[in-house]
């Protein structure tokens, strides 16, 4: 069982570190109702330009929540896949990637 | 056939700057206006307000120097206003033949390097607030300005020990520093400079004295001692 994340939902550009953490906090209440035995896949399709400051304010935090139950979706995009990297090596963990 | 003249109050508009700026500009030669028939009234060529408004290094570097007025179509006082302005470039850029993909690494630079200007400043700006944001995809440069704290005394607050311009910018760079609980500190220029490294941007980035120059072929990261001391940071990016 999974619940998919549109990432655009919260805008196509991702840049701001404020921004990052409002929709981390807003994520919140959706998240309070996820079952704990489901996954939650993180879709990057639509996002324009995704950067490591407002990456660190929303997938690090949800990483440190959610540990291997978040996924995040391959995505061609090198704005995604360079965000993606930089926060692995800082914060020294992996993201699960499908 | 005769070239169009611009009002006083349209060239304003034109340059998001008031009348007693353009007033002054003309007494001062900074931009001089045009005068028919000995009259008094000061009336512009468009083209002359293009080429005035294209020298974005000048703007940048006069602004956080000596804190001169630039045109405020380059201005963003609020993070959401450079977001805003950021958004356009990237909807200009990604239709811009062979940025197909490459615009989102150019946009993801830009942010970084606007957003941490505001980051960093936040209730701390020393005098003006926002940054200077310009940029010509046709000339294919992008500049970057603020007059805040500078990398050395943000830096300081984690690193107490840091002792100059150099060694600040050097870390900011390339260590990944964690500042004190409930301040987050960002890998964005790290990021940054990787990018520039792998991909066809140069960077020119400097603050306090302190100047990175990430050009051409063979891109080694360096951080020099320049001639000047500058008030914040500044940033070039070309491509």
């Amino acid at each position: 069982m999974y619940m998919k994340l549109q990432l655009e939902k919260f805008g196509k550009t991702l840049i701001s570190r404020e921004l990052g953490r409002e929709a981390f906090k807003a994520f919140q209440s959706t998240l309070r109702d996820f079952p704990k035995n489901e996954e939650l896949e993180m879709d990057f399709s639509g996002v324009l330009t995704l950067s490591p400051s407002w990456a660190d304010e929303f997938l690090t935090p949800l990483l440190s929540q959610l540990n291997n139950r978040l996924v995040l979706l391959k995505s061609d995009n090198l704005s995604v896949g360079a965000t993606i990297k930089i926060l692995q090596e800082a914060n020294k963990e992996t993201f699960r990637v499908k | 056939m005769e070239e169009k003249l611009l009002t006083i109050g349209q060239a304003a508009e034109y340059l998001g700057v008031s009348l007693n700026t353009l007033r002054r500009w003309d007494e001062n030669g900074k931009l001089v206006a045009i005068k028919k028939g000995g009259g008094t009234h000061r009336y512009y060529r468009e083209n002359d307000l293009e080429i005035f408004a294209s020298d974005l290094m000048k703007f940048a570097s006069e602004w956080i120097q000596d804190g001169i007025e630039f045109p405020g179509t380059f201005y963003c006082p609020t993070s959401s206003i450079f977001n805003a302005r950021l958004t356009k470039m990237q909807d200009i850029l990604i239709r811009k033949p062979g940025f197909e993909e490459l615009y989102s690494l150019i946009v993801l630079i830009t942010g970084e390097i606007g957003d941490n200007s505001f980051a960093h400043n936040l209730g701390k700006w020393p005098d003006t607030a926002g940054i200077f944001f310009g940029y010509d995809l046709e000339k294919r440069i992008i500049v970057l300005a603020d007059r805040g704290l500078g990398v050395l005394a943000t830096l300081r607050q984690a690193r107490p020990k840091l002792s100059n311009h150099v060694e600040a910018v050097k870390v900011a760079f390339t260590e990944f520093v964690s500042g004190r609980a409930p301040e987050k500190r960002g890998n964005g220029l790290k990021l940054v400079r990787e990018v520039v490294a792998d991909r066809p941007i140069d960077l020119f980035f400097t603050s306090g004295d302190a100047e990175v120059r990430m050009k051409g072929q063979d891109k080694v990261f360096r951080v020099t001692r320049g001639q000047r001391v500058v008030r914040g940071c500044l940033a070039k990016i070309e491509f």
